[in-house]
């Protein structure tokens, strides 16, 4: 019984973290602040999937949408400020 | 068993707000991902699903990756 | 016996719940980059370990403690590693915000 209602929290702290963090994803202005807070929100969905007795969707979200994916935009994150840059110093 | 799993949860939480500070999330994903870690090794306890131990031994290879991606992105943008 | 073994495992879990949450306190409150990355990665570390060490006492399988303490190498090599490139940036100073 406890550990029925401890596990009941412990989803209602995971889902309101995780709305949160997908909202602060989207919503936030800089480009390499947005794809930390997309690694930390695939972690966090892998924890949902882990929850939901899914270890094999939780290894390939952990895999691909936070590993493989977060590593593949900072790169491109990087170029993009690197274009701008020099987009700015070819302007004036 | 859960509620000690809920103490390393919140400590995550409280992790994850303090993730967008200006100067250092990335030690910040670094502190996320080992605590990941440890709840999913608890969760494994927990739920009685062994499997999970391996998505653990993801959460740190993933880590590990991330970390050097950043790092490597500082250097670049450094040299250009 | 078991029960013994039992609250012993409980006593590590928490001591090393107790590690995780002073990490984050650390992380919260101290002043610059260099002490937040002191106190976090030392407290994670031994955070992670502790628990390891209660859930083996749980769960006394040798396959199992074989693949923990195998976990907990791989997340000690990766942390230290990832921690001296995080300083080394930081020490070099090449800029927070190069946008």
């Amino acid at each position: 019984m406890t550990q029925l209602v401890l596990l009941l929290l412990f989803d209602a702290v995971l889902l309101i973290t995780l709305l949160g963090l997908a909202l602060a994803a989207v919503l936030s202005p800089e480009p390499r602040r947005a794809v930390m807070l997309f690694i930390a929100f695939g972690l966090w969905l892998a924890l949902v999937w882990a929850r939901l007795h899914a270890p094999d969707v939780a290894l390939a979200e952990a895999a691909i949408g936070a590993g493989l994916g977060g590593a593949l935009m900072l790169a491109a994150a990087r170029r993009a400020a690197r274009a701008r840059r020099q987009d700015a110093e070819a302007e004036p | 068993m859960a509620l000690i799993l809920l103490l390393s949860m919140s400590a995550g939480l409280v992790r994850v707000v303090i993730g967008p500070t200006p100067a250092d999330r990335m030690m910040a994903a670094q502190l996320l991902g080992t605590s990941g870690i440890a709840t999913l090794l608890l969760l494994a306890v927990a739920l009685d699903v062994p499997a999970l131990l391996d998505v653990a031994l993801i959460f740190a290879l993933l880590a590990a990756v991330s970390v050097a991606a950043f790092t490597r992105r500082r250097a670049g943008a450094d040299r250009a | 016996m078991e029960l013994i073994l039992h609250s012993v495992a409980a006593v590590f879990v928490a001591a090393g719940a107790a590690f995780f949450v002073t990490g984050t306190v650390g992380l919260l409150r101290l002043p610059d980059l260099f002490t937040r990355l002191h106190a976090l990665t030392k407290a994670d570390n031994m955070g992670l370990g502790l628990i390891m060490v209660g859930l083996i006492l749980y769960k006394p399988d040798p396959f199992y403690a074989v693949k923990l303490v195998l976990l907990w190498v791989l997340v000690m090599v990766a942390g230290a590693t990832g921690s001296h490139l995080i300083a080394k940036r930081a020490l070099r100073r090449d800029g927070e915000d190069l946008q």
